[in-house]
């Protein structure tokens, strides 16, 4: 009887499960869905309408307190009722920071250390280690020690510690928000894999819609705690409320069809389906062409002159004669692949780095005849890495008040305020830094930036962890900063974003930035290092990079 | 390589019966011994280019500590000559080199430990008997890498915005006062974050294995008994008085007996066993290399 109502009943269900924290209004609300085995299901939704409590909640050992009703059943059975053994070994759990799911400091042990936990025997741990080590590649990186290895790499090795448990579930929580495209890519392919090859059932909440739709079975849209829509990736566009803010996420192609609003036609999911619906519906159109927007010339803010750099004596030259300028009110965007110097130079701009040989020049002033912190009183400001380095209290409130003090004459308090309604932060302000997930981090990090009224922003990576929504909001501010004569130089991996936002565009390799140029030449001629939609739409159009582009050029707008 | 192939626990027995016996037996051949065996061993193991920077650094410590001895001991019976009124003795000019010697010959030993004890080995070694504490090691070798580099992204994020000054040393003073209770409020919760990654993974389970747990084989049988064969004769021999040696007030003869030929031949032997290893391995490489074709 047991067995036979395993069979029957789906892997995952979840009954009518509403969930508050402590003191707060309720996280999720009567939320039911269920997966079956095998299955690839993507859970999506604006910040902050409950992803990472729903999954949370999934994994019974880090689930967190507060009121609960409703019920997740396994296999048929309660969560609760499940051996402590299984519940550990059958549900994996992946999260978004790739270093707070390592616990020891060689990669070897790392692996081990879940089997270890589990009781297994020495030598089938030894078996199972070395399978799964060969499985994802690692043999290279085996013995090295944790703290070296990339992002991609760590987050490689959270996925391999769980798979050797042999799960039948995999949990993952915004699992490539840190990481670079090239790394990001690899990792959902790999869960890809895994869920073809291996049948291992996936939740995956994430922002990168552009890759996951063609890979899920199913996408779950929850919002504001409520589950919105359960629908196969094909039908999402068409079946989400016209306005809501998840659009601005989907698939290129599916934007382009929106924006199109061909009747009758079957919505394209991926790149290739995307140019195969334009050929067929606009071949008629082909040749058209958007014109190129001039850059404007300015006066030059920052300059790097001839710049070479090292870190150490006899490692290898990050930057050799790098050369570039900054006009006054522009934006620039610098692309290019993970540990090619993008983040040296924005230290090196930004007076953290001396270059050994070559200038750095701030406001036509060498960058070493400033003084310390004379830079930042001129306006330079730099957004690091990992933004919770520019936290110090213990609440994000404190830290903006601290920089508001100095910059800003008057009613710091309100300073503060305004700045958290412009970055729509406000909910934010009384959280601990550290309790802020990635993309909310970052928000704060960019409000205390601004609080200091820059004149020169240095942004490394300013997208990173935030849902497509909150990047056309990051848009809209960008180009007000740029109105009140703001110069701001962004590295990222975000094309789409730099397609937007930047003047000017250029790629960073070996050492150099290479040729800036306006975005739509930049992202129409390159091939590969492009937005989505001109992948798109490069045979029939020329110089449309965005959905937008596409939908002006097919309704005949062409110049 | 015999330093990789055996059981960590035979190298640690190994060491520390080399350094107790240089430690605390003053008798100049033994020392000679341990001292020429660390030196050469350290060679073998790091290079001959690391071994004279190292000996670049250890020679002109060893040279002073022997200077300064006979300067503030006065000790002895045997007055070379004076200096300011204090007599300059034979007895602590050479008890000043030995001491010299004994403690380059533990600096030797200490770093050739350090080289073939690395992390994972000393995970072998104790995740057998005190897994918790094997853990624990393991946990903090990860952990104080992030920790510094958070301090540092710190640092440099309170440069560049102006909040931290570092134009003088009380303002890098004041600075790190500011970002102490940062670090410490980072650092607990990394902790939390471990142990729920812990906890996910089903850590707290009963009946926890160790993966890292190296059985006994029989080539570190045999060594391990060789090992303290040689140093259970060394010791013996100690125990019976026939090693020790005197310096004050007179220098003492070297003692010579039976008994004290065994010590001393068990512990040059000792001594003499990890470079022995090395260049007989070295050479079964040689000709095994030769077999390989060249192109």
């Amino acid at each position: 009887m047991a067995s036979s109502a395993k069979e029957n009943s789906p892997l995952l269900r979840v009954e009518g499960l509403t969930f508050a924290y402590p003191g707060e209004i309720s996280a999720l609300a009567d939320l039911s869905f269920s997966l079956s085995a095998g299955e690839f299901v993507l859970l999506t939704g604006v910040s902050g309408c409950g992803k990472s409590t729903l999954l949370k909640l999934l994994k019974r050992e880090i689930a967190p307190h507060g009121k609960r009703s409703g019920e997740i059943y396994w296999e048929g059975a309660p969560l609760s009722r499940l051996d402590d053994r299984d519940a550990a070994s059958l549900i994996g759990y992946v999260g978004q920071d790739p270093d707070s799911g390592i616990v020891t400091d060689k990669v070897w042990h790392e692996l081990s250390f879940g089997l270890e936990n589990l009781g297994t025997d020495p030598a089938v741990i030894r078996r199972r280690v070395g399978e799964m080590a060969s499985y994802f590649g690692i043999t290279d990186w085996y013995r090295r020690d944790t703290d070296s290895l990339s992002g991609g790499q760590k987050q490689i090795l959270n996925l391999a510690s769980i798979l050797v448990m042999q799960p039948k579930l995999l949990i993952l929580d915004e699992p490539t928000a840190q990481l670079d495209p090239i790394a990001a890519a690899d990792f959902l392919a790999t869960i890809h894999k895994l869920n073809r090859e291996l049948g291992i059932t996936v939740l995956v909440c994430e922002h990168r819609m552009e890759e996951l739709f063609p890979m899920a079975d199913r996408v779950l849209v929850l919002d504001e705690g409520k589950l919105l829509l359960s629908a196969s990736p094909r039908e999402v566009a068409g079946l989400l409320p016209k306005a809501h803010p998840l659009h601005s996420g989907l698939p290129a192609a599916q934007r382009i069809f929106a924006k199109l609003a061909c009747e009758g036609a079957t919505p394209p999911l991926t790149v290739r389906e995307g140019r195969a619906y334009l050929e067929s519906h606009y071949a008629h159109l082909k040749g058209a062409k958007l014109p190129v927007v001039p850059v404007t010339e300015g006066e030059t803010v920052l300059e790097l002159d001839k710049v070479w750099f090292r870190y150490t004596r006899n490692s290898p030259d990050l930057l050799q004669e790098a050369s570039l300028s900054l006009r006054k009110s522009e934006c620039f965007a610098l692309l290019g692949g993970n540990g090619s110097g993008k983040t040296t130079l924005l230290k090196l701009a930004s007076g953290l780095l001396t270059p050994y040989k070559g200038e750095v020049r701030v406001l036509g002033k060498p960058i070493r005849k400033y003084r310390s912190g004379e830079l930042s009183r001129v306006g330079v400001a730099l957004l690091p890495q990992s933004p919770a380095a520019l936290f110090l209290y213990d609440t994000v409130e404190k830290d903006l008040l601290e920089i508001a003090k100095g910059n800003i004459a008057g009613g710091n308090a309100d300073a503060v305020r305004a700045m958290a309604d412009r970055l729509a932060i406000a909910s934010l302000l009384a959280r601990h830094p550290y309790d802020l997930s990635g993309g909310e981090l970052q928000k704060c990090a960019l409000a205390k930036l601004l609080l200091a009224s820059p004149k020169i922003l240095l942004l490394d990576e300013p997208t990173k962890g935030l849902d497509a929504a909150y990047k056309e909001h990051l848009v809209q501010i960008f180009r007000d900063l740029k109105a009140d004569g703001v110069t701001i130089l962004t590295v990222t991996h975000d094309l789409e974003f730099a397609a937007k936002v930047a003047d000017r565009a250029a790629l960073f390799f070996d050492g150099e930035v290479l040729s800036p140029d306006s975005p739509r030449t930049f992202f129409a001629g390159n091939h590969f290092y492009t937005t989505a939609t001109a992948r798109i739409s490069r045979d029939l159009f020329e110089g449309a990079i965005l959905p937008d582009d596409v939908a002006q050029l097919c309704r005949g707008g062409a110049q | 390589m015999s330093r990789e192939r055996l059981h960590p626990a035979v190298w640690m027995t190994y060491y520390l019966l080399v350094l107790a016996v240089a430690m605390f037996y003053w008798n100049p051949l033994l020392q000679g011994f341990a001292l020429l065996g660390g030196m050469l061993y350290f060679a073998a193991i790091a290079g001959g280019r690391a071994f004279l920077s190292e000996l670049g650094f250890t020679l002109p410590l060893a040279v002073l500590v022997a200077i300064t001895n006979p300067l503030f001991s006065h000790a002895g019976a045997t007055p070379l000559f004076f200096m300011n009124g204090n007599p300059i003795t034979l007895e602590a000019v050479l008890y000043g080199i030995l001491l010299a010697g004994m403690i380059l010959s533990v600096l030797y030993w200490c770093k050739c430990l350090s080289m073939v004890m690395t992390t994972d080995r000393l995970l072998t070694l104790f995740g057998g008997f005190l897994p918790k504490l094997a853990l624990t090691f393991s946990m903090t070798l990860r952990f104080f890498p992030r920790l510094f580099r958070q301090m540092k992204a710190m640092e440099a994020a309170g440069k560049t915005s102006g909040l931290l000054a570092d134009d003088s040393f009380f303002d890098r003073l004041r600075g790190r006062m500011k970002l102490l209770p940062a670090l410490i409020g980072w650092s607990l919760e990394r902790a939390m974050e471990t142990s729920a990654s812990m906890k996910a993974r089903g850590y707290g389970l009963p009946g926890r294995t160790n993966a890292v747990c190296r059985k006994m084989r029989g080539e570190d049988v045999v060594f391990l008994a060789v090992i303290l064969l040689l140093g259970g004769l060394t010791l013996l021999s100690g125990i019976l008085g026939d090693l020790s040696f005197w310096f004050y007030p007179r220098i003492s003869d070297l003692p010579t007996g039976g008994i004290s030929l065994m010590g001393y031949v068990s512990y040059g032997l000792l001594c003499f066993l990890p470079v022995i290893l090395e260049w007989k391995e070295w050479y079964q490489w040689h000709l095994l290399r030769k077999k390989i074709p060249l192109s």
